[in-house]
This record gives structure tokens, sequence and C-alpha cells, in this order.
């Protein structure tokens, strides 16, 4: 059984997780507009872009002699949750012999989620079992706080790129990891590397912060969104995320971690009853949150037609009046250029800089 | 009080019960027009580009409920489900948060409910609280309005069962059932297979080619329901499923001899259901076609598609039927 699972940000935890099972694992590609094009072609056109992003990187991976891909299933009502069996139907149509393997939220039954488990496990002990996966947990939570880091710290530094590279060379080091404490070494490294290359902050009233709130895969996956945080670093501005993999996992596997992340949600109470499907509500909690923590502004990203999120967008009119936030909307799809991105997010930060200076 | 429903969405599935139960609470129930150019142009002023025409044509009709004089309320129920464990599309669950929060001046005037039952007779009181204060009430009289609108309804879904079309019981057309020498299975929303603005008649051009249409409103609730419950999972919108259970039926039924799937640009879960139904209806060598509507649908665009369509269907069975004959000819003579 060759392994293997769609990318979505950095692949290090999963590939991490499956390794340590002693899987025959492949680190699967970043998307390109070559994945895009896959997708595109075979994907009905209507389905929403992530679909036609990780079907075109399964075919991409079926090249690459990869039987078995492991993705997420969802009760909905965002479609996200159909993807798997939607792309099981497409890549058997064309003939494909692959297995996609499901993972669903346990829901009473414990009976699928438990042979996938089966599957996953191999060979390995219950004990390893655990390990692999606390190792993964917990490189997941340090990497995003360097991310995190990151996404201020290159804001404010003299040579950007260096950084980049920097961060490159950062989730290699997390790949090689073996034990826990070769994660705290990693973290400990990086931080001082984050640090060394990166600049100073500003004072409050210099540093530009932007929140970018939205659809989770095409916030995540920066090679849908023409790498934004990076753009956006470029202009000097720092970023945040409403989306970042460790505070998913905590906020939708780890039951004692839910409330957490209760507050941001129920921000959302003011625009919406009920929560939607996908991350509708929360996305406007978050716009809340950061309006109260002194952001400048906002992005909003989705898929073209996402279903939760046009209902969100709708109301981000209403919301920038009642908070008094800029939040500039985009939707994402196989055609959105990046000289089409970089002038609005120019215009966008020109009006945001010009706010700032008007309440200073 | 006078409570409007715009002319949109399920008003083509739950008009009769909600005329029932308004008026049987003593209300007056007023409903708007039908889609036309300048409510369609409303809707399209006034929602976000990208979301799908229905929900644009709600947004109209309910800015022109709202600027009636006449009307005090509009009601925009929130239908969460219909169905144990599954719900509508999330256009449905944020319908009335998204109307209050992007249209000025609705806070006072939406009538909002939430529904979430377990059956599409949509009519347990739990739902209806809200009404006992609203329209001064007690829950004896909302439990009887609720009863008698339930049994008008089931009365409305019996008549589809017999192989009526909503739009002729709530037009309250002449009814007749006319017999024809093609049927096809029409699969979409109802407010995608009768809104006749945005799929510029239809069902008009079908029946003028004396076509007989068959709707998933009038496959029985146990025949979707089987057909629906083969999927590994099932899909998380109801109405969804209720064309994905009629979709298979018409596929293996031998009354139906093709499909036109009817679905709206942008809809999402449409966008999952087709390829299901596609790629199956080549395995039981049945045509099928997805014609997209839109608020700008060329006229001449969907004819000759229609016709080409329903063209090859008559060639289809007119060759059918003579290598029928060839074959029982053979036999009569061996």
């Amino acid at each position: 059984m060759k392994l293997s699972f769609p990318y979505m940000e950095s692949p290090v935890v999963y590939y991490k997780i499956f390794d340590l099972l002693g899987h025959d694992v492949v680190k699967p590609p970043r998307p390109t507009q070559k994945t895009f094009n896959l997708g595109v072609k075979y994907a009905p056109e209507f389905a929403c872009f992530p679909l036609k992003v990780t079907l075109g990187n399964m075919i991409e991976l079926y090249e690459q002699g990869v039987d078995t891909i492991v993705t997420s299933g969802g009760y909905g009502p965002c479609r996200a949750g159909y993807y798997g069996e939607l792309q099981q139907k497409i890549l058997d149509d064309l003939g494909y012999d692959i297995d996609i393997v499901i993972f669903e939220q346990v829901k009473g039954d414990w009976k699928d989620f438990l042979d996938n488990v089966r599957l996953l496990k191999k060979n390995t002990n219950i004990i390893n079992l655990l390990r692999s996966v606390y190792i993964g947990y917990k490189i997941s939570h340090s990497m995003d706080r360097m991310l995190k880091k990151l996404h201020i710290r290159r804001a404010h530094a003299e040579d950007k790129r260096a950084l980049t590279e920097l961060w490159d060379e950062i989730q290699e080091r997390y790949l090689d990891v073996s034990s826990s404490g070769d994660v705290d070494e990693v973290e400990e490294w990086a931080s001082s590397e984050l640090d060394r290359l990166g600049g100073p902050i500003p004072s409050d009233r210099e540093r530009l912060r932007v929140g970018i709130v939205g659809e989770i895969y095409v916030v995540m996956e920066g090679s849908t969104n023409n790498f934004i945080e990076r753009m956006l670093n470029k202009m000097d501005v720092e970023v945040e995320r409403s989306h970042y993999l460790s505070e998913y996992i905590d906020s939708h596997m780890v039951p004692w971690k839910k409330k957490e992340y209760q507050h941001i949600l129920e921000k959302g109470d003011q625009y919406f009853e009920h929560v939607i499907g996908g991350h509708a509500k929360r996305s406007l909690g978050h716009i809340i949150d950061y309006k109260q923590r002194g952001f400048d502004g906002v992005v909003h990203l989705k898929p073209f037609g996402c279903l939760p999120e046009v209902v969100s967008q709708s109301m981000l009119d209403r919301v920038s009046e009642d908070l008094n936030i800029p939040i500039l909307p985009m939707s994402i799809d196989e055609q959105t250029a990046k000289a089409h991105m970089k002038t609005r997010l120019e215009a966008f930060l020109d009006l945001i800089k010009q706010k700032k200076e008007e309440i200073a | 009080m006078k409570i409007g429903i715009p002319h949109s969405l399920l008003y083509y599935y739950y008009f009769p019960f909600w005329e029932e139960l308004f008026t049987s609470l003593g209300q007056e129930v007023v409903v708007s027009e039908p889609n036309n150019e300048q409510i369609m142009n409303k809707g399209v002023k006034y929602s976000i580009s990208e979301i799908c025409v229905p929900m644009k044509t709600f947004v109209g009709q309910v800015l022109e409920l709202a600027e009636r004089d006449d009307v005090d309320r509009i009601y925009v129920p929130r239908l969460r489900s219909i169905h144990e464990e599954v719900t509508l599309c999330p256009k449905f669950l944020g319908l009335p948060d998204m109307i209050l929060n992007s249209l000025d001046g609705m806070e006072d005037l939406l009538l909002v409910n939430t529904i979430e039952q377990d059956s599409d007779d949509i009519s347990d009181p739990k739902d209806y609280q809200i009404f006992k204060e609203e329209f001064d009430v007690s829950q004896k009289e909302l439990e009887a309005a609720l009863e008698s609108a339930s049994q008008r309804w089931q009365e409305y879904r019996a008549q589809h069962r017999q192989g009526f079309t909503s739009d002729v019981l709530l037009n309250e057309k002449e009814r007749s059932l006319e017999t024809s020498d093609l049927t096809i299975g029409l699969l979409g929303y109802v407010y995608n297979v009768y809104d006749n603005f945005v799929n510029m008649d239809l069902l008009g051009k079908l029946r003028d080619m004396n076509v007989n249409v068959v709707t998933f409103e009038m496959i029985d609730d146990e025949v979707i329901e089987r057909e629906a419950a083969k999927m590994d999972k099932r899909m998380f919108w109801e109405f969804t499923n209720k064309l994905l259970g009629a979709g298979y039926h018409f596929l293996k039924s031998d009354e139906i001899d093709g499909i036109i799937h009817v679905t709206a640009f942008g809809c999402g879960p449409d966008s999952i259901l087709g390829p299901f139904l596609d790629i199956d209806s080549d395995e039981y060598d049945k045509p099928f076609m997805t014609l997209r509507i839109d608020e700008q649908t060329g006229e001449s665009h969907l004819v000759t598609r229609v016709e080409a369509f329903i063209d090859l269907l008559r060639l289809r069975k007119k060759k059918e039927k003579r290598q029928q004959e060839k074959v029982t000819g053979e036999s009569e003579l061996t």
C-alpha cells in the first residue's frame, strides 16, 4: 500500500504521523497550475475550487504510484463533507484504481472509524500509534506558533526572501524529528532564527495588521491564494489568519479544547442565529475579534460560489459599517491572477493607511 | 394582519401549507407577483453577484413586498431541516440572517421562525411558538391551525402523486392529465422548475412539444427514500436527496424516456448531485441533459437545446420500436 493525502498547507504533520506508523507514504506535491487544470478538467464545473484542487492533486499522486489516499469527511451542510465520495466516483469513472479512505467525525457509530484506524495503524502497536499521533499533534502546534511568528516578523524584515527561505528550512527540520524532544529543539532554533532575521516590531501606531478570514482551504493553502500572506508581508503588513491546522484540530477533534474557540463563534451571534455550515459564522466572529484586538483591516477569502461563505459575504457591507473596519472580499478560483490580487490589495492598503492616519 | 409571502423558493412546495396556516390563525395572506424583469433586477442589484439566481429572485420578492402598503409582515422562515440528520442548503439556513443583515429596514418587517423537523410535513407546533404572541392565539388554536395546514398540504401532495405539476395546482388552472408518446423526468428544485421567468417557461415549452413531464413531487416518498438510501452517505441537503432519489428512479424506470436536470448557475448541491446521475446515466443507457439557468439565460439557446434533446428522444424511440418490430417479426418467421 502506497499512501498519501491531498495537499493542504504544510504536509509535515500528516506525513510525520504516517511515517512514524511505518507506512510507505508519499509527500504530496504542492498544487500548481497543472494541478488546477487537472481538477478543472475532471471535476464538475460548479464544484468548489478546493474540490478541484484536491482532485487534481489526487490524480498527480496516482501518477506517482499512490493507491490509497486519506482524506477527511464531514456531515455538511458544507459541500466539503462530500468531496471524498464524489472524487471517488470521478476517479472510478476515469478508470483510476485508487482508494480514498475517508475519516468521518465519529457520530455514534465507531465501526467505520475503527476500521480506518486499523487500516492505518498497520502492524504497529497501540503505544506507537498514540506516540505517533501525539508527535504529529505537537508538531502542528509548534509549527503554527512559528508560522504566526513568521507572519509578523517577515512584515518588518529587511530581507523578506531570507525569511521565506528560512520557513522552508524550518519545515524540513520538522520533517526530520523523531521524538517529542526533537520538536522542542527545532522550535527553539526556529524561533531564534526568526528573531535574528526578522526586523523589530514597530510601535502600534506604525504597524499595520490585517486578518484573513473565510473558507479554510483557500485561507490556508497558499498556492490557491497566490500566497497572500507573503504578498501582504512584502507590503510590510502583518498577517493573522482565522485558520491554522493546530486550531482546527483543537476546535474540531479535541473535546476538552473546543471551549477555547467557543468565544469566537459566539461573537458571530450578532449576525447569525445558527451555524450554517463551514466556517461562515466563525468568519464573522473572527472579524469582530480582529476589530476588538485593534487590527486595521480584514480580507475575506472564499472559493467562488462557496455555499456558507456567500451568505456571510452578503453581510460584509453591514459588518464593515457596524464595526468601522475595512473588509476586502475576494473570490478564489483557478483564474485568480496574481496581478489582479496585488492591485486590489494595494488599493485596500492605501485605504487602511489613510484611515489609520485620520484616526491618529 | 396581512402576511406577505414571497413568490419564490419554497413557495412552490409549501404555499398551501402557509396559506392555510395563516388564514386559520385569522390573518390575511398576500402573495407577491410572479417573477418579472423588475423584480429580478431588484434582486440582482441587492445581492452579491455570486449567489445563485433563486436567492436573487427571493431578495427581489422581499423588496417588492416591502414596498407595498398593504403588507404588514413578510414571512421568511429559516428552514433548517425537514428530515432527520440532514439540513437544507446553507443559503436556506442563513436566509433570514442574510436578508436582515444585507437589506435595510427589515427588522420590523420580517416574520421569522426556525423550522427544524423530522419530516417535510412541517407541522410540529414546537417551531411555531412565536406565533402565539405574534397573533395572540392559544396553543390550542395554533395546533388546530397547524393541523389543518398539514391536511391541506397533504392533499396538495396527493395531487402531485396523481401526476399534476405544482404550477397547475397553484394556479387553479383547468386540471387534466394529458397523454403523450414521450415522457421526460424533469429533475430540479421547485424554484427552478416553476419559475417561468427565470427558466423561460420551460414547462410550457415542453408541453407545447407534446411532452409529458414527471417531477420529483410525483414520485412516492418511499421510492425516493429507497433510492436515496443507496448512497453510502446521505447528502446533506434534503431537497437534493429528493432529486437524487427521483433521479435514480427515473434512470431505472422504463416509463421515462430521458432526463433533463435543470439547475441554477452556481448551485452548490447540484454540483455534487449532477456527476453521480450523469456518470450513472451511461450505465442505464438513459439520455441525460443538464440545463443551466441564470438571470440572463438566452431564450433561443434554451429552446434549441430542449428541442434537440426532445428530437433525439423521439428518434431513439422510433428506432427502438423498429428494432423491436424486427425482432418480433423474425421470431414469428422461425
